[in-house]
């Protein structure tokens, strides 16, 4: 589904990605861990399409197309979704009024009649359900005022109702009681199938207990240092990163 | 003497023959050292500090003649004016004159005085003679001295002590065009909340049509102890108008102002609105928005003056620059040595949609007490990225991102209207405006939290 490769980029000049290699293939889950500042939330935004980042070298393949010389809403309606560390409030604007254009402007691209309001609603509550969000989210501006769970949940209910193939979840966990950890992770793996794809960048095992990975990547300085299956994320939950620094160092 | 300024002295001879025969003789003492004030000053230049970036020489150079004819204008147009379907107490003017045909004051709650200045003279000459003059004083502002001297017709508003009017009362101002004439409406309003009283207020301003008018306002206001008042201003009146209002706000212990100022309208508009908060313990909440576009200028300047211990004021001032469109602003804050524990906020962020819009934003801080709290920020920018690429990430396009977070950023300014019909009325104006300068209806209405 997506191939990135050798991928670097930098911001202000500084180079934060050094050298990305990474492939998903339909149907599968990987999980991306690191510590603070390592590049998993730069390494999102670049595939989302920030024009804060530069990217200096590689590439990424996505459905056979080059990401990388599409505008952020053509990779949108292409299928890549992004669910942001840090979800933006918009005031003013009903998370409805968003979503059904968000979703319209993708039917549109692929030739697809669009919904209208009645079709949308009916829709959009069903959608609601998945993530048991209260339907007076419906009319609220866009994540203004909600609670720090309350963003990562629409975070979800977004991606439910837009369908993407390549789902990038950027640290969705964080923030969640325990309660709406199980709802969002049963909201993702509900989404999940044979056709689309997940990276989920996360710095707790815990929530792997609930989506589980079939690759588990280390981030580190920018480079993916180490990639193992689900146990590699056990070992890091018991062990902090320094045992993969040391690994470094010994094979440097 | 300037030829402004004969142009103004011959028109105040013909006024006081024609024009102003209705008031006190008070009044007209009133106007005469207006005049000399007027006359002694001139116009403002760009010399001066407080005109620095608002060049009025476009407005000093036009042969400029009081409105001395009542003109009509359709009752449709009055209508699609109004702050919701009924709009219950109305009272309009045109050209600065009374119309009794379109104002609408028979559902006020008792005691409550709606009226036209020169028609209360005669009920209330005690309270206008106690606060016409005494606030927005005419030695300063040029375009007040000027409105002083020609004293004639504007809205009078006196809630009585305890008294609460819930639904607003609407004071709407249309300018007409008259064929070969530069018209000049100097409208004078008073505004006066006895103690305890509540009312909120749109102060509306429309044009009839496209016209070179000038509407030069001034509106002083008066919230006693323990009042609450809220004025909501829309202007949008014609984008080759003119429009100056002095607004003038002095407010007792404990009282609650709400102001608000939505200017889209006319060519050049300059808006002085001066609080001066004259009591312990009381709030001051100033707030506005303006959307420039075209080769518009729209200039705030605002005066916060702090006496007493313990008061908040909260300010905050959005613009949304389009084309080659200026906006100015200025904030006061001004901070006297008793005026310990003040808690004041002052910001002012603009959204440039273009690269040859420019705003000139100062703020000006002068403290002299030691145990306050007063901040101000100003920004000037573009679209923010990363709210932009959000959008975008949801297959929304550059247009549709740029036009939900031009909302959004007005939104932002329109959430601090209390009342929320005159919020609704706001919004709408809002999004209907953006929705004609972004060409398209593809805009969303405001919801807020
Ligand atoms: N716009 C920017 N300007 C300057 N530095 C930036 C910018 N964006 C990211 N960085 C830097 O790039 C590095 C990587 O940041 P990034 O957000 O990708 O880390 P992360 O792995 O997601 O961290 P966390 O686990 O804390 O979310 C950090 O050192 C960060 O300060
Ligand atoms: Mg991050």
């Amino acid at each position: 589904m997506i191939e990135i490769k050798n991928l670097h980029a930098s911001v202000n000049g500084k180079e934060i990605l050094k050298g990305i290699n990474l492939t998903v293939k339909a149907g599968e889950i990987h999980a991306i861990m690191g510590p603070n500042g390592s590049g998993k939330s730069t390494l999102a935004q670049v595939l989302a399409g920030h024009p804060a980042y530069q990217v200096t070298q590689g590439e990424v393949i996505f459905e056979g197309q080059n990401l990388l010389d599409m505008e952020p809403e053509v990779r949108a309606h292409a299928g890549v979704f992004l669910a942001f560390q840090y979800p933006v409030e918009i005031p003013g604007v009903s998370n409805s009024y968003f979503l059904k254009a968000g979703l319209n402007e993708i039917r549109k691209s692929r030739g697809e009649e669009e919904l209208d309001s009645m079709q949308f609603l009916k829709m959009l509550k069903e959608k609601m359900k998945i993530v048991e969000m209260d339907p007076s989210f419906i009319n609220r501006p866009v994540n203004e005022g909600f609670s720090g769970g309350e963003k990562k949940r629409n975070e979800i209910l977004q991606m439910a109702v837009l369908e993407p193939k390549l789902a990038i979840l950027d640290e969705t966990d964080s923030g969640l009681d325990i309660d709406a950890l199980k709802i969002v992770s049963s909201g993702v793996n509900k989404l999940k199938s044979p056709k689309n794809a997940t990276i989920v960048v996360t710095h707790y095992q815990r929530l792997l207990n609930y989506i589980v990975p079939d690759v588990v990547h280390v981030l580190v300085n920018g480079r993916i240092v180490k990639s193992g299956g689900k146990g590699l994320a056990m070992e890091l939950e018991a062990n902090g990163y320094d045992f993969i620094r040391e690994e470094m160092q010994q094979s440097a | 003497m300037s030829n402004e300024i004969h142009h103004y002295t011959a028109e105040f001879q013909e006024f006081q023959q024609n024009g102003a025969t209705k008031s006190p003789s008070w009044v007209n003492d009133i106007r005469s050292s207006a005049l000399a004030v007027f006359t002694d000053r001139g116009f403002p230049t760009t010399k001066l500090e407080d005109w620095k970036y608002t060049n009025v020489s476009p407005i000093t150079k036009l042969p400029y003649h009081y409105a001395s004819v009542v003109s009509a204008v359709p009752s449709e147009l009055v209508s699609s004016l109004f702050v919701d379907g009924i709009d219950q107490h109305l009272i309009v003017f045109v050209n600065g004159h009374f119309s009794e045909e379109h104002s609408k004051l028979n559902s006020l709650p008792a005691g409550v005085t709606v009226k036209n200045l020169i028609s209360a003279y005669a009920t209330h000459q005690e309270v206008i003679k106690e606060h016409l003059s005494k606030y927005a004083t005419y030695n300063e502002n040029p375009f007040t001295a000027l409105n002083t001297a020609f004293i004639n017709d504007g809205a009078f508003v006196h809630v009585p002590a305890g008294v609460s009017v819930e639904k607003p009362i609407h004071l709407l101002f249309i300018s007409t065009g008259i064929n070969g004439t530069y018209v000049a409406a100097h409208i004078r309003n008073l505004i006066v909340a006895e103690e305890g009283a509540k009312v909120s207020i749109a102060h509306g301003f429309s044009s009839a049509q496209a016209n070179t008018n000038l509407t030069n306002v001034v509106t002083e206001v008066v919230a006693k102890k323990e009042s609450v008042v809220e004025i909501v201003k829309v202007q949008r009146e014609s984008d080759t108008a003119y429009h100056v209002e002095n607004l003038h706000v002095h407010q007792y212990h404990q009282s609650n102002v709400h102001l608000f100022s939505l200017a889209v309208g006319s060519a050049i508009a300059r808006n002085d609105i001066s609080i001066i908060i004259d009591g312990e313990s009381t709030e001051c909440n100033l707030n506005g928005l303006y959307i420039t576009s075209g080769a518009q200028l729209i200039d705030h300047h605002t005066f916060m003056h702090h006496i007493h211990p313990n008061c908040p004021s909260h300010e905050l001032f959005k613009g949304i620059l389009m084309d080659k469109s200026r906006a100015v602003f200025n904030g006061k804050v001004y901070v006297e040595p008793e005026a310990q524990k003040t808690d004041s906020k002052q910001t002012n962020r603009n959204l440039l949609l273009s690269d040859d819009a420019v705003v000139d934003t100062k703020p000006e801080l002068e403290i002299f007490a030691d145990d306050v709290k007063c901040t101000h920020g100003a920004a000037v920018g573009g679209m923010n990225e990363t709210h932009s690429l959000y959008l975008k990430t949801r297959g929304i396009s550059e247009g549709s991102a740029r036009g939900m977070l031009t909302v959004g950023f007005a939104a932002e300014a329109t959430q601090k209207i209390v009342h929320p019909v005159l919020r609704q009325h706001v919004d709408k104006i809002v999004v209907d405006h953006l929705r004609k300068k972004f060409g398209t209806a593809n805009l969303p209405d405001i919801v807020h939290a």
